[in-house]
């Protein structure tokens, strides 16, 4: 955009350290210290840091032969000042309103040194990923300081959105596919993925975890079991119960909570076997501490449909009992011969059909991710003992309010207005089709508190939150839209919280800076969708519904 | 104009269709092994289904003449797509493949090649591909409708395993739209969208048979059409200097619009919408350009003397009886100032030297009492026993004209005529060159519409809106702060819930309407407010539930029986998706891929 010699100004500023946010420590309840007065232009970081002071208007100008410098060296961070010095030097971030009435200083930024304090700890739960960064007046270097690698990468890309272009006058694994090529059960992908140019493989997910670790981001992989399992019928469909059935027939229970019907049976001891190897590679694929084994949604009737299910519930079983069978079968594994810390979803212990007793689920090896009851099951959770990642499908799960995808629906072939008293299904109010419409707005996202109604002590067993895409209705052609920005907004109330320093909630200061960090991230070459009209950051609280 | 074939009439008329020559009737039954989208009125394929590879030295010939450049430009950008494009479909086609012979050509037989495209222009068909290869036929009574049937051809090509593409043999279709109105209307005046993206949304809407891009060009929020007689709207008014259409743009526009038989409908909104951008330190809005409509909508950056409220924040007090908008960026033209008129008159003016087509959509929707209750002049006006509805009536009956003496028929939302509390009598805008397009209250302004004796674009918001459901961009809203707000709450979008491709697909624009007032509904449009939308998730927005639309509006919604094939539709759709986004369109998934490759079991009802 800018064809102008590329001046690339840096906002000088001294950034506090941020918040140590340590392994189950909710953002923190205190608010810091007040900060000082704001000078008139907006540091604009995205998440926000915890404290931040900027004492005057002053940018510094980079210098051509900028250079990032750390020692001693760690792969990870070699690699992360390896990519933010290639993206410092070629981002071109116009701000949507350019910044007047500054000070430039004289001397260029011709370095940013880093210093580690423990270079070898490794990436994990509850990681110290504190930093602080200074930018000195009339200094040509910047220093950052953190305590682990994982910090100072945060610090990186701090840094790398100070920066700012041209200041001038100038105008402004589910069910239905099992993808992943698994060295010990390579048939599971062979027969249940969508096709042989739709897996991963091996190096694919060593490139992704790789990838992903330089940037201090853990991958925890989920192979969701024993429902959500029709994808391992086309290998071993003697250890799927009801596989390859019409999800709903006609006036009987439905077989699965969505089409793909399928899900592994506990009775046979075929599926541990499987079970085993699957778990076994992805641990060995995957190095985090972490291994999310599912559990959510089991359907009774998809394993009534099997013979021996149903012989075993005649003779006195349940299927809490089936489902205990199982997480005694692969649980003790997982934790014991792969040393993971076993995560499930909420539903194995709150299960409205099926659960099993917490005795199952010792809480030390235990972490549960919550979806459904917004902070109700949070509390249920926490207060049971566990630790807890937040989900709350009416706050994060991304999908929701896109109508739905089911095929010969005769929901939607409505024509007159939907008489009052009525359930609403097209008119406003009306879910679309989507089972948790409406739509999570970034707004909606941003303004949960993942603690609401907890004690101080439950609070600390909430280790955090995650935002969830659910894919039957996106692909590669839209997934940045549907991810971008909302998971930014996720970001910044996990990171430094949702409220101002007066306690109130920010959503309202947030706007500009959302718009500006969307715009920022499109000019990275994702794809975000826009949050407002352009005309709205340019006319700030123009747009607001209160003044 | 238009005569317009009511979906029973479409039914009588594709039954009574003369059956195939020699190929066993297959016409309107369910999905073949390759589809074309929107489904022809009539099309038979013989059995055993077979195919014919695509000679490398295939080429579309136009016998007809004299020659139409648009034409001709049309067979040479088939004639490489069919060579060049690489669609395999999910499930591969059960047909057998004719490995003796080769499709060397279509010949393309037009009867009168310079017909001009304009509303209500035939856009029939008759493609024949031998079962022998050879040479395929396409027949068709203008250029227009030659294209549509190139259209179809080429969605009845594929790749198979071999390299080459194969091509469907023994085929017949004879087709011819429901609807000649079927459009998208698109919103650049709240964000602004490169050409490259304009010319893509254009190229699939031709894909999908679609003829009328609405370009929304002007909101209040920005003015980015450079206009001769008035540079400073856009100089004021556009987001940035890069964030303009230039003539040479909209000429550029028009032209690739024009050689895929879509017409381009200006729209720039007025007076509820300023000409001009409510721009910092200017603050002056002409409400009163739509392009196309009476009004213009636009920022009110140049002439803030013809600009009414332009700059103050949209809802004052908070309550929406005192709104000055319908949402930020406010600003309406004064009905009352000289210079309005002046300034419209040029507009129109420039604005129909650049868009040949013969309606101009002159806007007029969400006129806001109280913005124009700002201005001094007005309040005399009121004081002294005027009303709004005088008010918004003199502008009509001054601007009205000027596009009627350009030779145009001026389009306006239903509001100019429905609108409680601001509107216009009825002879203010005679039938004979007054359309109107409906948004509210869905088939029921439609029949006020009709009933009143206009022709009516349907856009209803609740069926062909497809900004609803995604939130709202308001700022300081502290609506979502609520724990309890979600599944009782319509999550900040007045218009929610999203509207799906199944929503879209089953509505019948003239439900509730007698024969006769049916033949009244010329068409309708999807509408793509951009609030919350730019080119980086446009595609997916539009696509594929334009598409829906535009099966709907071509050949109905329903099957041979009468009965609504929403779920015949779904795998063909599938496919249509899948095909678009090999096209470079970003149109975003309607259901995982498991349920392409095992028909029936993604449905709701078995």
């Amino acid at each position: 955009m800018a064809a102008a010699p590329y001046l690339l100004p840096i906002l000088l500023l001294l950034l506090r350290p941020a918040a140590t946010l340590t392994g189950h420590a909710p953002p923190p309840s205190h608010p810091p210290p007040p900060p000082p007065p704001p000078p008139t232009q907006k540091i604009r970081v995205w998440p926000k840091p915890a404290s931040i002071s900027w004492p005057s208007s002053v940018y510094a100008p980079l210098s051509p032969s900028f250079s990032i410098r750390a020692s001693p060296s760690h792969p990870s961070l070699r690699h992360a000042i390896a990519f933010y010095t290639r993206l410092i030097k070629s981002e071109r971030h116009l701000p949507l309103v350019p910044p007047s009435n500054y000070t430039l200083s004289l001397v260029p930024i011709r370095l940013l040194a880093l210093s580690v304090s423990d270079l070898h700890i490794p990436l994990g739960p509850g990681v110290d990923e504190s930093y602080t960064l200074s930018v000195a007046a009339n200094s040509p270097s910047a220093d950052i300081s953190a305590a682990t690698p994982w910090g100072a990468i945060r610090a990186l890309e701090t840094f790398s959105q100070l920066a700012l272009a041209g200041v001038g006058p100038a105008a402004g694994g589910q069910p239905m596919s099992f993808p992943i090529l698994l060295p010990s059960v390579p048939n599971l992908a062979n027969a249940g993925a969508y096709s042989p140019a739709m897996r991963y493989t091996v190096e694919d997910v060593r490139r992704i975890v790789r990838y992903a670790e330089a940037f201090g981001i853990r991958v925890i992989p989920e192979v969701d079991m024993p429902g959500h399992t029709g994808s391992w019928a086309g290998a071993y469909p003697e250890i799927v119960t009801c596989a390859g059935k019409f999800w709903a027939p006609a006036g009987k229970p439905a077989l699965a909570s969505e089409p793909c019907t399928g899900q592994l049976n506990p009775l046979n001891p075929k599926t541990y076997r499987v079970v085993q190897d699957v778990l076994r590679d992805l641990a060995a694929a995957f190095p985090d501490p972490y291994l999310h084994a599912g559990a959510d949604e089991v359907n009774t009737a998809c394993w009534e449909d099997d013979p021996v299910v149903r012989r075993f519930l005649k003779d006195g079983g349940t299927h809490d009992r089936l489902l205990e069978l199982f997480v005694n079968a692969t649980r003790p594994f997982l934790v014991h011969e792969l040393n993971r810390t076993s995560v499930y979803w909420e539903d194995v212990l709150l299960g409205p059909k099926v659960s099993v007793r917490h005795e199952v689920l010792p809480r030390d090896t235990t972490v549960l991710q919550t979806w459904n009851n917004g902070a109700d099951n949070t509390k249920r959770l926490v207060s049971a003992g566990y630790r807890v990642v937040v989900s709350s499908a009416s706050y994060y799960y991304l999908d929701c309010g896109h109508g739905g995808w089911l095929g010969n629906d005769s929901r939607y072939d409505k024509q007159e207005k939907e008489q009052e008293g009525t359930p609403l299904f097209n008119d406003p109010g009306g879910t679309g089709g989507s089972w948790c419409a409406p739509f999570k707005t970034w707004q909606r996202i941003y303004d949960y508190d993942i603690l609401h109604g907890l004690t101080e002590d439950e609070a600390t067993l909430v280790l955090g939150g995650e935002v969830a895409l659910w894919s039957e209705q996106s692909d590669a052609a839209v997934l940045d839209g549907r991810l971008w920005p909302r998971a930014s907004a996720a970001a910044e109330t996990l990171w430094s919280g949702n409220k101002g320093a007066s306690g109130r909630k920010r959503y309202a200061n947030a706007t500009g800076r959302l718009n500006e960090w969307r715009y920022r991230m499109v000019g990275r070459g994702i794809r975000a969708e826009p949050l407002q009209p352009l005309w709205c950051p340019l006319h700030p609280r123009m747009c607001n519904l209160a003044q | 104009m238009a005569r317009l074939h009511h979906q029973l009439l479409l039914f009588v008329l594709a039954l009574s269709s003369p059956a195939p020559l020699l190929l066993p009737a297959r016409a309107d039954a369910s999905s073949f092994p390759v589809n074309v989208w929107p489904k022809p009125v009539s099309m038979s394929w013989a059995e055993p289904h077979a195919a014919v590879p695509v000679s490398p030295s295939f080429h579309i010939l136009v016998v007809s003449r004299p020659e139409n450049p648009y034409l001709t430009s049309a067979a040479d950008r088939y004639t490489r797509l069919l060579l060049q494009e690489r669609y395999r479909p999910i499930v591969r086609p059960a047909v057998n493949l004719t490995a003796t012979t080769t499709l060397e050509k279509l010949v393309v037989a037009v009867s009168e090649p310079g017909a001009p495209l304009q509303h209500g222009v035939d856009e029939s068909y008759t493609l024949e591909i031998p079962l022998t290869g050879g040479a395929a036929t396409l027949r068709a009574a203008t250029a227009w409708g030659a294209m549509r049937g190139m259209e179809t051809f080429s969605q009845l090509a594929w790749r198979g395993m071999s390299a080459v593409a194969v091509v469907a043999a023994g085929v017949r279709v004879e087709d011819r739209p429901l609807y000649p109105h079927r459009g998208l209307m698109l919103d650049t005046g709240r964000t602004f969208f490169p050409v490259g993206d304009i010319l893509r949304t254009v190229d699939a809407m031709a894909g999908n048979k679609m003829n009328v891009f609405h370009w929304h060009i002007t909101d209040s929020q920005s003015f980015p059409i450079e206009l001769p007689s008035e540079p400073e709207l856009a100089a004021k008014g556009a987001y940035g200097e890069d964030m303009r259409y230039t003539v040479e743009d909209v000429t550029r526009v028009v032209e690739f619009a024009m050689s895929r038989g879509v017409r381009v409908v200006p729209e720039i909104d007025s007076p509820g919408r300023p000409l001009i951008l409510c721009f910092d330190g200017y603050s002056i809005a002409l409400h009163l350009i739509r392009p196309n409509a009476m009004y213009l909508h636009g920022p009110a950056g140049a002439y803030p003397d013809a600009v009414t409220c332009a700059g103050k924040f949209w809802l004052p007090d908070g309550d929406w009886n005192n709104r000055l908008a319908a949402e930020p960026g406010a600003g309406q033209l004064n009905p009352l100032s000289p210079k309005t008129y002046k300034i419209i008159s040029n507009v129109i003016n420039d604005l129909t030297s650049l868009f040949p087509d013969n309606l101009y959509h002159a806007g007029a929707d969400e006129v806001a009492p109280g913005c124009w209750e700002t201005d001094p002049s007005i309040k005399a006006n009121l004081a002294n026993g005027g009303t709004l509805s005088q008010l918004l009536e003199r502008y009509v009956r001054a601007t009205h004209p000027m596009v009627t003496s350009k030779n145009r028929t001026a389009v306006y939302w239903e509001d100019v005529l429905l609108d409680a509390a601001v509107n216009v009598s009825a002879s203010a805008i005679p039938p004979a060159t007054t359309i109107l397009q409906t948004w509210n209250n869905g088939s029921n302004n439609t029949k006020l519409v009709v009933r009143a004796g206009y022709r009516a674009i349907v856009s209803s918001a609740s069926f062909y809106y497809l900004d609803c459901g995604h939130g709202d961009f308001l700022g300081n809203d502290s609506v979502y702060d609520d724990p309890n707000s979600d599944f009782d709450a319509r999550g900040g979008s007045w218009c929610g819930p999203y509207k799906t491709w199944q929503r879209v697909y089953d509505y019948d624009i003239a439900y509730g309407l007698t024969e006769e007032e049916a033949t009244l509904v010329i068409g309708g449009e999807v509408a793509m407010w951009t609030e919350q939308v730019d080119a980086g998730v446009l595609d997916g927005r539009v696509w594929p539930r334009a598409a829906a639309m535009a099966e709907a509006l071509w050949s109905g919604n329903r099957d041979a029986a009468g009965r609504k094939r929403y779920a015949e539709a779904t795998d063909r759709l599938f496919d249509w998706r899948q095909r678009m986004v090999g096209r470079g369109v970003r149109a975003e998934p309607i259901q995982p891929l498991w349920c392409r490759t095992r028909p029936g079991m993604c449905n709701a009802v078995q």
